[in-house]
This record gives C-alpha cells, structure tokens and sequence, in this order.
C-alpha cells in the first residue's frame, strides 16, 4: 500500500471540551464541519485510503505501534497529523517534495514553526522501532509552506477561523446553500420572514430563528440551534444544540449550552441558571424542511418547543 | 459640576423580598423628593449580576427618568459588564467606573 494517515487530536476532537476555563474544544464545527473532519477530507482527497484517528491522551508508543505496524505490512509513507491547526496544505504538493528530494522524514513549518504534520517513510518507522547502530543520522527535512494557517488553541482563534471562511479568505466554504451573496443557509433551517441577516452569515441544518432576530458581523448557528425572538447576533457563534432566549445582544460572543464566553472582555459565564441559555436535547432531531431558495427566509415556523433544557 | 442631588446605592439581596421593597421606596421617595437626581449603583461587590437585580435596576431607571433623572452603575465586573450587554440593560444604565466620577457628572463610557 502507497500511503497511510495517522491523524492525532486531542480528546474533544473526538467527542468532547477540553478542560480549562476558556470554552474552546477541537470538537467545535466551523460552518458545519469539524476541522478534524476537513483534516480527513483533505487526506482523503489525496487517495489515502487508510486513515485512522487516534486520541492524542493515548500513550505516544501506542501511537509508534500503530505506524509500525503499518510499516511492517507494506504501507511505504505515512502521513502523521497532530492536530493542532487548520492549514490549506497542498498535499499532493508535500508528497513530491518528500519523493522527489528523496527525504526519510518531511515536517512541515510555517513561520510561526512546525505545524504537526509530517511525512514518514518506511524505512523511517522502522529505524525509529529498530535502532540499528552504525545507521548514520539524517535529520527530517523541512517543507515552508506559506498559504493559509490558523493554530486553533482558543476560543479566539475559532472566530477568527470562521470570520476568515465567511468572508472568503481561506478555502472553507460553509456547509449548506448559499442563498445570496455570503448567506449560507441549511435547507432544513427555519427562519421566520422578520428575520434580518446581513452578510455575510452560517445558518445550520434545524437551526429555528423566531420572529425579530437579527444576524450580522460574520455571525454563525451551528446545527439544531434555536434563537428566540428579537435576539441579535453580531460577530458571534452559537455552537450546536443550543438555546438562546428571547430579547438578548450577543456580540462578539461564542455560546455553547449554557456557556457563553465574550471575546471582547475575556470571560466566560454558565448563563443556565439564569434562563438566558440552554442546552437543547438532540435526541429528536428537527425534522427536515425544504427551503424556498427565492425567499429564503420566508419559511413558517415549527411550533414544537421539545427537548429544551435548562431554558 | 451639578446640583442634582445624588444617591449612592448597593442593591440589596435577591432573595430578601423585604429588604427589596423596602429599597424600592426608598428609591421612589428619592427621586420624587428631587429634581434630575442621579442614582449611583455601586456593584463593585458583586462578581455576577443576577437577571433579578437587572430587573431591580430597570425599575430604578423607570422611577427615575419620570423626575428627568439618570441611573448609573459603577464597578462592573467585567462578567456583570457582558451580562449588562447581553440583556441591553446597557442600553439605559450609564456605566462608569467608579461612583466619584458618576457623582462628579462625568460622561458615561461607551458600552
């Protein structure tokens, strides 16, 4: 086999938040997809058919068993991936460069350092398992790469991920339909006919917005939201599955559930108690629904308030 | 400088529906007994508003607008600034940072 992916990410890549008080985790989605899902299509893009995600708690050497075992059954380079960044690498660009200048070991660098991502040959792996003594040393080789880089660490760099996809200055391009000019709207959202939206803007699948909302300043609702009436958004992200209360200003905020953190003073607060957020149950997920493309916002509206909790 | 009389205030505990009553008339009886008075919350011991007291607090400013009158909140935590923001109350709450500049007439910050 030509080529194998070893994808490395944090444990709320897979299923969760990290710890901390920031609200930030790898498992939030960016206009619909996570970055660990757009790390695999970009893999997958390249025609690498085996592609296995481990947990980055794991033990490293479990990590090492993983590629060497791979190693001994053929696969002739591996692609390690610790995520930690969402980078438009060309990876059909940094496999011929590894090829062609005949390097064991390619890692790859921007101008801030390395980005986790690094190109292993064979033999390599198998080196590193089995030391031999008079193999001379050959250090890795360094790929610069120049495009599009953003290292995902805070809840910071997640807006500004998703304001560079919203007004096209890297090569995300948000799940759903466009409905006009840099409005992104799922087929199956519900957006009352009052609803204001400038661009540009996300709107994700069984997303409701009521009657008065207001969305602007490259503001995103992730899937299964629901924004209750007259509540502004402005250069905000709501994350999936979550409530927001009738009447509120949310700006330069990122919610999740209960928890909103405010980019602008630097505090996160758990506003459950306080009924002004909720995390929606995703057991019943919305049903879907068609969209008028010639009047996007023009839906009715569902009348079930199920699965809210905590509101 | 300015001659309208001025009241510095801490908001009393939510869950003391006495204690709240009695701070209401005595907010009222403040603002009728004057003339564009200026109503000076002091919330520097406070880490998080509570939506009750916004609510405290917009009952302030409907007593005191009707004597032409303002409310100010000074020493917001940054949480209680964000939750001022969140539910607008922002919107008609003066905010400065500390009460000597409220009672010195000073122009509110920017929200």
């Amino acid at each position: 086999m030509e080529m194998g992916a070893l994808v490395v990410a944090a444990g709320g890549d897979l299923n969760g938040a990290t710890p901390g008080s920031s609200l930030w985790a790898p498992a939030w989605p960016v206009l619909g997809q996570t970055v660990l899902e757009r790390w695999i299509r970009m893999v997958q893009g390249l025609g690498v058919g085996l592609v296995s995600v481990v947990d980055r708690a794991e033990q490293p050497s479990k990590r090492m068993h993983t590629m060497v075992e791979w190693a001994r059954e053929g696969v002739e380079r591996i692609l390690l991936i610790v995520l930690g960044s969402y980078a438009e690498i060309d990876l059909g660009d940094l496999v011929r460069f590894h090829y062609q200048g005949q390097h064991r070991v390619t890692r790859v660098f921007d101008q801030q350092g390395p980005l986790g991502i690094s190109l292993l040959d064979r033999d390599s792996v198998l080196a590193d398992s089995e030391p031999v003594a008079n193999e001379p040393y050959r250090p890795s080789s360094r790929y610069d790469f120049l495009g599009y880089v953003i290292r995902l660490s805070s809840t910071v760099s997640y807006r500004q991920l998703v304001e560079d996809a919203l007004q096209g200055r890297c090569a995300i391009r948000p799940s759903g339909i466009q409905a006009r000019e840099a409005v992104w709207i799922d087929p199956t959202a519900s957006l009352d006919p009052t609803v204001q939206i400038e661009a540009p803007c996300y709107v994700g699948p069984g997303v409701k917005v009521r009657a008065g909302v207001t969305i602007r300043g490259c503001s995103s609702i992730e899937r299964d939201c629901e924004i209750d009436l007259g509540t502004t958004l402005d250069h905000a992200s709501i994350l999936p599955n979550t409530y927001v209360a009738p009447g509120l200003y949310v700006r330069e905020s990122v919610v999740d559930g209960t928890r909103l953190e405010n980019l602008a003073r630097g505090v996160a607060l758990d506003l459950g108690a306080a009924g002004l957020l909720a995390r929606i149950s995703n057991t019943q997920p919305n049903p879907a629904r068609p969209l008028n493309l010639s009047a996007a916002i023009d839906l009715p509206l569902s009348e079930t308030e199920e699965g809210r909790e905590d509101a | 400088m300015t001659s309208s009389p001025v009241t510095i205030k801490r908001l009393p505990e939510l869950n003391d529906p006495a204690a709240q009553r009695s701070f209401l008339r005595e907010i009222k009886e403040f603002v009728e007994s004057s003339r564009r008075p200026r109503l000076i919350f002091d919330l520097s011991s406070v880490s998080q508003i509570n939506p009750g007291s916004i609510d405290l607090l917009l009952e302030c400013v409907d007593h005191a607008e009707r004597s032409d009158g303002e409310v100010f909140v000074t020493g917001a935590s940054p949480e209680t600034e964000v939750l001022l923001e969140l539910t607008q109350a922002n919107s008609v709450l003066n905010t400065l940072p500390s009460a000597l500049e409220a009672a010195d007439g000073s122009q509110p910050q920017a929200a």
